[in-house]
């Protein structure tokens, strides 16, 4: 294109029509094919760009606050603190929503505060009430177990007498047992007592059930004597009537041949001689 | 005039930054072209709310069609405003806009009447104004439409019963006195 030419062309106001955008896109097609052929419509072309800018820069007017906020919210970005501009709904409805909350969360904890006492005061209760139930408990624990330690004795006590009637029965009917009845002396009229001699081997037994002496103090027990061509042999010592023995039989000593068996009742630990005047029980075989 | 204390990067920066879709440039962008676009929209559309609408409108579409910008056609600005532009002129064709003209608010009437009749006083734009006062009146008759109003050069042709290449001839008249005076 000649010089003349491209002058015309500059001259034409296309390429302010250009910058305006009020060319069609056939035309704007051009004027973009003429500006990258020619150095001098490239510039004419920027310097009314320029010159545009520089006139919209100039009559710039401040749009409102709210746009911004409401354009990046439009694209979905996020509002950044630094962002100032929101219009005055958005602004005081996240306070009102902060106030809310912390509200909302100084109530939730006074109700947990009420909650706590009521259940701290339904606890302590509970646990009085416990506390003396496991109290009774204790107390009929330990009332069954005076009953239990009485029925225990009994039983006991039951059993002893039990066995000592069974070992009279099996020895009233063996024939190999003497039983040799002794009756109350001077000393204690009402008292009687059973001596068991072996036929066989000359063993001498005596029965806890099968007596009936009077009780002996601390300082005495009754010792059993045979006879032996009038001569008294010691054949050993034993307990109290009641005695917590397990056994009722108790073994004496053997005595080969006697014509009476007698009990008195001698110091602890016995006598070489038997105290006469303390004679309780005696029988002959 | 204006002092624009605003955070600023080079156009080559800014497209870059754009058309990789990096979301923060879009509020630097905004930060420094709003106002000046918004100076395109508010002499074509009047009306502030729908002004306002379509100041927005603009940046949703330089974003979404930042990849349709080409650096060797021409400026940045350019293109931005022509969008701006564009999007002024079929918001006032729109039914939305001859709606609205018919819905005034009675407080928004005032305002809305003088701006009509143009007798705000941006201070802004008060200098500018007084510079295309100055132009000759068949030059500020031009420009006045094309410039403010929205025409198109057939359309102002049309309004003014001038030929095209007159009205044309006239537009480049002005931009070329708006040249000076800014040297």
């Amino acid at each position: 294109m000649s010089v003349e030419n491209l002058k015309a062309y500059i001259e034409s106001g296309v390429l302010e029509l250009y910058v305006l955008g009020d060319l069609s896109p056939e035309e704007a097609l051009q004027v973009e094919e003429m500006a990258a052929q020619n150095p001098e419509v490239k510039a004419e072309l920027s310097a009314i760009e320029l010159a545009m800018e520089e006139y919209a820069m100039q009559n710039a007017v401040e749009p409102s606050a709210g746009v911004e906020a409401k354009l990046f919210e439009k694209l979905g970005f996020e509002a950044e603190q630094d962002t100032v501009y929101q219009s005055d709904t958005t602004t005081t409805e996240p306070k009102i929503l902060r106030l809310d909350g912390s509200n909302g969360k100084v109530r939730t904890l006074r109700f947990a505060l009420v909650a706590c006492i009521a259940l701290l005061v339904i606890s302590t209760a509970a646990l009085f009430i416990t506390y003396n139930k496991l109290n009774d408990a204790h107390d009929q624990i330990a009332s069954l177990n005076l009953d239990k330690q009485k029925f225990a004795g009994v039983v006991r006590r039951l059993e002893f007498d039990n066995k000592g009637l069974d070992n009279m029965v099996a020895m009233n009917d063996s024939k190999e047992w003497a039983t040799i009845r002794m009756a109350g002396q001077a000393f204690s009229p009402k008292s009687k007592m059973n001596v068991y001699w072996n036929k066989n081997d000359k063993s001498v037994l005596i029965n806890y059930v099968a007596m009936d002496l009077p009780k002996a103090d601390a300082e005495h027990e009754y010792q059993l004597w045979a006879l032996v061509n009038g001569k008294p042999v010691s054949l050993g010592v034993f307990g109290k009537s009641d005695s917590t023995n397990a056994e009722a039989l108790q073994k004496m000593q053997t005595i080969q041949e006697a014509q009476a068996f007698a009990v008195t009742l001698e110091p602890m630990g016995g006598s070489v001689n038997p105290t006469m005047e303390k004679l309780t029980v005696m029988g002959g075989v | 005039m204006t002092a624009l204390k605003k955070p600023s990067l080079t156009e080559a920066e800014l497209v870059l930054a754009l058309q990789s879709k990096d979301s923060a440039v879009l509020k630097t962008l905004y930060s420094m072209y709003s106002s000046a676009l918004y100076g395109v929209i508010t002499r074509i559309i009047t009306h502030t709310e729908l002004a306002e609408d379509v100041l927005q409108e603009t940046f949703v579409k330089i974003w979404q069609s930042a990849e349709n910008y080409d650096s060797t056609k021409g400026r940045l600005f350019t293109w931005m405003m022509n969008i701006a532009r564009n999007l002024s002129i079929d918001k006032l064709r729109s039914k939305d806009f001859k709606n609205s003209l018919k819905n005034q608010d009675i407080e928004n009437n005032v305002s809305f009447v003088d701006e009509q009749n143009k007798v705000t006083f941006n201070p802004d734009v008060l200098g500018v104004k007084q510079l295309v006062e100055n132009l000759k009146p068949d030059l500020q008759s031009v420009l006045n439409l094309v410039y403010y109003k929205g025409y198109t050069h057939v359309e102002a042709a049309e309004k003014l019963d001038l030929p095209l290449g007159t009205v044309k001839t006239r537009i480049r008249l002005a931009i070329i006195e708006l040249r000076r005076s800014f040297n």
